[in-house]
């Protein structure tokens, strides 16, 4: 029966379409509702609708009046060596609990508990952690004759970004660690057998085969990873705002402030397009690279 | 794999122990304080045995109770949210797992580039629309933008679920002349209702542990734990026993609800791509 077969083939899309019609229209009216107010002066401190059409100063005021470039570079930063420390933190523990000693496996359901916290709670742990004055960090520190800055870590231009990445590396560590560790179990005992009959190191063994096995897993992870640090705002927001100064601004909190801080429109709606601009050009350089083959 | 000796073991458990501490510590220490007087909340050297007070907690949840609401607040949004998404992400994930068709690749893609994507992007634009069609401040605002979060992220969890299903069950429930919306109510349905739940219970977490949606669009009356939590950072000072017993509070469900989990974390946490 054609009839029948027309809506056999058509179904799946008609299953697809409510879940992509809602999609769609939560995200294409936010991206066109920041397409046409980036032209337009807005500022909704002073006017509900928008003013005067502006041409690009929008734009160009991104650089000028926000410091949009050093957020950037704060948080390519911020993403690159994040991402980085966990990566390899993470897998120094999964090697650790693939040693199937007694008491791994307890150890390894305690060990995500960081994870599963709220972004602003893990900021609040470590702010009172942080404390300059009354903190248990700084007392430790001060105590082994470690320098603390005396506005605190948090305080501090040098090490505010820093520590952002300590507080989120601290939460995610773990996620890569189970992951990690799943992804050593699917790995065959008969392989591993076969390469240390053939006399290859521990060191080998993890270079050589372990690390290129798990090459689609740790692919997906550090994706996932790079972005969700890419798009750093809770912790920002809790343990530092930006500060001092701009000197831990990220993208994220940069457009927070001039969007629901300042109430700048039209100039956030331009920092939003230069951002979705970014973001595509990373995910897609990601894709091309790194991630090309992968079956779903 | 090769035994080993007694000395690598005490090595492996003194690294272990190391990473323990340094994961779990900050929680322990942060629970501790939420039992401390006020007045004891800098004292150093640190207190490991003291007094537990309770007026943290009552002072915040019972009397005056400010953060009360806001416990209620992220229970109906977490749990309205999760609601919404599932009958959407149903559809699409029986169809991402049982047909073949062209594009599912690039559909798949689609649906994960929404998950990282910067959602700051989205909610300028909706704190503005929603003050526009009189949503601003409602449950409704919030439940219907972490959609955004939701759908894609239910729909590639619960595809790997449905990916389990054997299909034979499902022709077989055809045969018998179920057409597809019975088999799938009586065979689908039943079958990866495990997933299903794991599913839910990850969408709800992940709900409930967002700040940025509730930020720019709740009211003070319809504002979640979290939210509150960083309330607290008034001008008059960092009241830190408050924090701590609204941030224990806001910190329960969702460790509780990934003990529960158990084997399912790993493939929660990597929306269905790692098995676990």
């Amino acid at each position: 029966m054609p009839s029948r077969y027309t809506f056999q083939r058509r179904l799946p899309w008609l299953l697809l379409a409510p879940s992509v019609i809602v999609l769609l229209a939560l995200i294409l009216y936010p991206l066109g509702f920041a397409l046409r107010n980036s032209f337009w002066f807005w500022n909704l401190q002073t006017s509900p609708v928008p003013l005067y059409h502006s041409g690009f100063d929008n734009y160009r005021m991104v650089f000028q009046v926000t410091p949009f470039a050093e957020a950037l570079k704060n948080t390519l930063l911020l993403a690159g060596i994040g991402t980085f420390a966990q990566f390899w933190f993470g897998m120094g523990i999964a090697l650790l609990l693939h040693t199937h000693l007694r008491g791994m496996g307890l150890m390894r359901a305690l060990l995500i508990m960081p994870t599963t916290l709220a972004p602003v709670v893990a900021g609040f742990l470590f702010r009172y952690l942080l404390e300059p004055k009354g903190g248990l960090l700084p007392w430790l520190l001060e105590g082994v004759g470690f320098p603390v800055p005396p506005q605190g870590f948090l305080g501090n231009a040098g090490t505010a970004l820093f520590s952002i990445g300590l507080v989120d590396t601290w939460q995610w560590t773990p996620f890569f660690a189970i992951v990690l560790y799943a992804g050593l179990l699917s790995i065959s005992e008969e392989v591993l057998e076969a390469a240390l009959v053939d006399g290859a190191s521990a060191w080998r063994l993890f270079w050589s085969i372990a690390l290129p096995l798990l090459r689609p897993i740790a692919a997906f992870l550090v994706m996932i990873r790079f972005m969700q640090l890419f798009n750093s705002f809770d912790l920002v927001y809790v343990l530092t705002s930006g500060g001092p100064g701009t000197a831990s601004r990220t993208l994220s909190f940069n457009l927070y402030r001039e969007g629901l801080v300042n109430y700048n429109i039209g100039l956030t709606a331009a920092m939003t397009w230069l951002v979705v601009i970014i973001v595509s050009v990373i995910i897609n350089l990601y894709l091309f690279f790194i991630y090309r083959k992968r079956e779903w | 794999m090769r035994r080993m000796q007694t000395r690598q073991r005490l090595i492996v458990y003194a690294l272990m122990a190391l990473v323990m501490i340094f994961f779990l510590g900050p929680i322990l220490w942060f629970i501790l304080l939420a039992f401390r007087h006020p007045s004891e909340a800098y004292t150093l050297p640190p207190q490991l045995f003291f007094e537990p007070y309770l007026g943290n907690f009552s002072e915040t949840f019972v009397d005056p109770g400010n953060n009360a609401p806001q416990l209620v607040s992220s229970v109906i949004v977490s749990t309205g949210a999760t609601l919404l998404s599932l009958p959407f992400a149903l559809a699409a994930a029986y169809a991402l797992s049982r047909f073949a068709m062209r594009g599912k690749e690039f559909i798949m893609n689609w649906y994960i580039s929404l998950l990282i994507a910067p959602p700051i992007v989205f909610v300028i634009p909706y704190f503005i629309v929603m003050s526009r069609i009189g949503w601003a401040g409602a449950y409704r605002a919030m439940i219907v933008t972490l959609q955004t979060l939701a759908i894609p992220f239910s729909v590639w969890l619960l595809k790997s679920f449905m990916d389990e299903v054997p299909l034979d069950l499902e022709e077989a429930a055809w045969v018998d002349g179920a057409n597809r919306l019975a088999a799938f109510f009586r065979i689908i349905i039943p079958l990866a209702l495990p997933g299903i739940i794991v599913t839910s219970m990850f969408t709800f977490v992940f709900s409930w542990n967002n700040v940025l949606f509730p930020l720019a669009l709740s009211k003070q009356s319809t504002t979640t734990l979290p939210v509150g939590t960083i309330s607290f950072f008034a001008s008059t000072g960092v009241y830190w026993g408050h924090i701590a017993a609204t941030a224990v509070v806001a910190m329960l469900p969702p460790m509780i609800i990934f003990l529960l989990l158990g084997r399912y974390v790993v493939r929660g946490l990597t929306f269905g791509a790692v098995k676990g």
